[in-house]
């Protein structure tokens, strides 16, 4: 019998452009003092931190010697992992699930806006053969997408309306990074910056730090917010090498799925889980998350667009907060999702709430084609 | 109570200055087969892997995690990379025990892999890690940071370079019995007092080799473990203590800010000892593995880790204390002071406190060694982690 872990404090920086006004340092602890103030405890009362961070983004060698002290960690026993944001949470439940600690501090941060992302994510293709091809964040998810259009035919149109979905629930979300609303047109006279990807199917980088306070039952119980239970979660990595992979598919996203569903005792997730909030690197990354997350059979997912079953006011709205397509702070996107989604369950998502949603989806992803995935399932 | 967890296999490759024979992929692949292989599993059995890889920039490559994914057995698995700078190979092994104590894998292979000999010049990088507004421009690296705790240390406690020295020549005595270290040499102290100075106090053969290298253990519960019917290392006890980074404020005299006294990282033994039901450290324990990569490491973590008293683990090396006869023998495997593979020099240790307790230790085993610690740091000597290992739970 594992011991329940819940979420106890939820916060987020306003997502920018840039925050020419703060350095990084004051970026995170911004984020990680606003989740203790949430939670309603002091940082002498948390005690374990987990962050999740990654060198290159943050422009140092072993970043979280800087960074970990303004995330709490001062005379505390702290981890960092380096997958992507939503992980420092999958960890930071652990270490809870064990019994060593009763709370966590999970926070992750990126300050896009001082970084070459493009060149950086370049870096981490193999030296030998791909580097030099120039394989990046957005070139490898242009692969991506001419592999399922070759499969399923999808359309261009279909990709630019999960932009002007996620943009136009960015209305509601006054911590969203681009709250403006798009059209498909505008998406489709956007450039081309790997074909057939445009600009604006791609989310926009930005800064911003995310955290989250995490606690076993007997912890959160008495706590000031209501507990977020963490019902389930899943985790899965594919092979790195896209010459072997079926880019058609998240096949990781699909494996990370089933085991959340299995663990929070989910069957059909179209008609449990009352909202989601995807880690839409692109348009089409949403949709094809769709089918790796069963909500519907695949080649599928624009249909399930069409009909408008991901729309607020859908029957699963699908990132009411606008999703990274409103604004990704890169490595720390992932903790953002699952941020909304413990918003939503707590009722406290302000004028992006879905109705009487208490049991939420929220999905991480990492490298290239979403070589990487996690899913929790949060529920009341 | 957390589930209890046992190291059931390790492996090692050979340490030395580069593996230019081998691609880190391979690197990764040798250890994990040598500690499936000698935790009797195949891949099938492993329920998730964490990667314990140190800073990329060591060697130019982003993420190396999601490159090795197949070499480490892991494709379609759980996987997370830990990286806390030197302190990753102890916080990666504690992160395999949350794993498996979490209650949701039965068992998970922990590997890693350093290929600094791909870098020209470590040092630099170790530089680039300082903080680059006030402290990075004073030339601050790895050697000459910890220069500080020695001079802080030789001033609260009379500490001599000729009993440093004497550290780096029991390490390396105790390397030669080991076929993974990479310096095995019968150093005298005179050997190390003569060898180049490279920022006062400390001398080339007080500082660690730069070594590549691979290691992996396997982890599995309680049930898996004593289904293996053979001896097993039992994990007692985690801890870990992160604490400032700004240099200056380590040299305040403050309490947790003296960079002679590592305070910070009793903090994470007393986490673990704890759980350990340890109350006697230095009559408890049977043996230490501690990275200690400068001579000045190993004898303020013997003090931080209660061993002795503040200012006396010089004058007891003196009495050959920590020999591998003596009362409590440390870093039997020469420790990082004989190779130091950054990114698993802290997992190395955990695999050596194992191997001592289920008493497949070879030349190097201690005899009766029932309870191990072994340790880790990282950062700018600010990261801590403290592992506890016992042949009986």
């Amino acid at each position: 019998m594992t011991r329940r872990v819940a979420i106890v404090g939820i916060a987020q920086t306003r997502l920018e452009t840039e925050k020419p006004d703060q350095i990084l340092d004051e970026v995170i602890f911004e984020a990680a003092s606003k989740a203790l103030a949430d939670a309603g405890i002091g940082r002498e009362e948390v005690d374990s931190i987990t962050i999740a961070a990654a060198d290159q983004i943050d422009g140092r060698p072993i970043s979280s010697m800087l960074e970990a002290c303004p995330a709490g960690a001062y005379l505390k026993d702290e981890i960092k992992t380096t997958e992507e944001g939503s992980y420092a949470a999958i960890l930071a439940s652990l270490r809870i699930m064990s019994g060593v600690f009763d709370s966590a501090l999970v926070v992750s941060w990126s300050k896009c806006s001082e970084v070459p992302v493009t060149r950086v994510s370049n870096y981490g293709a193999e030296p030998f053969f791909h580097r030099p091809f120039g394989l990046n964040y957005i070139t490898t998810t242009g692969f991506m997408v001419n592999a399922y259009r070759a499969k399923y035919g999808l359309p261009e149109m279909a990709a630019a309306k999960v932009v002007v979905k996620n943009r136009g629930n960015a209305l509601n979300n006054p911590l969203a990074c681009y709250q403006t609303p798009v059209s498909t047109e505008e998406v489709l006279s956007s450039r081309i910056v790997a074909w057939p990807v445009r600009a604006m199917d791609m989310a926009p980088l930005c800064d911003g730090a995310c955290a989250l306070v995490l606690a076993s039952e007997e912890r959160a119980r008495g706590m000031v917010q209501p507990p977020v239970w963490i019902q389930g979660m899943g985790w899965a990595t594919e092979t790195y090498y896209l010459g072997e992979r079926d880019l058609s598919r998240l096949t990781s996203l699909e494996v990370a799925a089933r085991r959340a569903y299995a663990m929070a005792g989910v069957t059909n997730p179209l008609r449990e889980l009352d909202v989601a909030e995807i880690h839409d690197i692109a348009d089409y990354h949403e949709l094809m998350a769709y089918e790796a997350l069963g909500l519907c059979p695949w080649g599928q997912a624009a249909r399930l667009m069409e009909e408008g079953v991901t729309e607020m006011g859908g029957r699963l709205p699908v990132n009411p907060s606008g999703g990274a397509l409103s604004g990704s702070p890169f490595f720390a996107t992932g903790l953002v999702r699952l941020a909304e989604a413990a918003l939503q369950v707590r009722g406290d998502a302000g004028r992006r709430q879905v109705k009487g949603a208490k049991r939420a989806l929220a999905h991480g992803s990492y490298g290239f084609c979403g070589q990487g995935n996690s899913v929790f399932i949060l529920g009341e | 109570m957390p589930r209890n967890v046992a190291i059931v296999g390790t492996g090692q490759t050979k340490y030395t200055t580069a593996r230019n024979e081998e691609t880190y992929e391979e690197l990764i692949h040798q250890a994990a087969r040598i500690a499936l292989e000698d935790a009797e599993l195949t891949l099938k059995d492993i329920d998730a892997v964490v990667i314990s890889q140190a800073p990329e920039a060591l060697f130019g490559i982003d993420h190396p995690e999601r490159w090795v994914v197949g070499a480490a057995g892991a494709i379609g698995k759980p996987v997370m990379r830990v990286h806390t700078g030197g302190a990753t190979g102890g916080s990666a092994a504690q992160a395999g025990f949350f794993h498996v104590a979490s209650g949701l894998f039965d068992t998970v292979l922990v590997v890693g892999a350093e290929k600094q000999g791909d870098t020209p010049d470590a040092q630099l990088v170790l530089n680039r890690i300082m903080e680059p507004r006030y402290e990075l421009p004073f030339g601050l690296n790895a050697i000459s940071m910890t220069s500080f705790q020695a001079v802080r240390h030789m001033h609260k406690y009379g500490t001599t370079q000729e009993q440093l020295a004497l550290v780096a020549v029991r390490s390396r005595r105790n390397a030669l019995n080991n076929p993974y270290a990479h310096i095995r040499a019968n150093h005298t102290v005179a050997d190390v007092m003569k060898s180049r100075m490279l920022c006062w106090p400390l001398k080339l053969l007080d500082c660690p080799p730069r070594s590549s290298g691979s290691c992996a253990i396997v982890m599995a519960s309680e049930e898996r473990a004593k289904g293996m019917g053979k001896p097993v290392a039992w994990v007692r006890g985690v801890g870990a203590t992160s604490t400032t980074y700004y240099m200056g404020d380590k040299l305040s005299g403050l309490p947790f800010n003296e960079h002679g006294d590592w305070d910070e990282l009793a903090l994470a033994a007393q986490h673990a000892y704890k759980q350990a039901g340890i109350t006697k450290p230095g009559d408890e324990i049977h043996v230490a593995e501690i990275y200690a990569p400068f001579t000045i490491c190993e004898v303020a973590a013997k003090e931080a880790l209660g061993f002795c008293e503040k200012g006396q683990a010089c004058p007891l090396e003196e009495k050959g204390w920590w020999d591998i006869d003596g009362h409590l023998p440390t870093n039997p495997s020469g420790g990082a002071l004989a190779s130091n593979p950054i990114a698993v020099t802290g997992l190395a240790r955990v695999a050596e406190a194992a191997l001592q307790v289920m008493g497949k230790a070879g030349q190097r085993q201690v005899d009766g060694a029932g309870t191990a610690v072994a340790t880790a740091i990282g950062g700018t000597l600010q990261f801590h982690t403290v592992m506890v290992v016992s042949n009986r739970l």
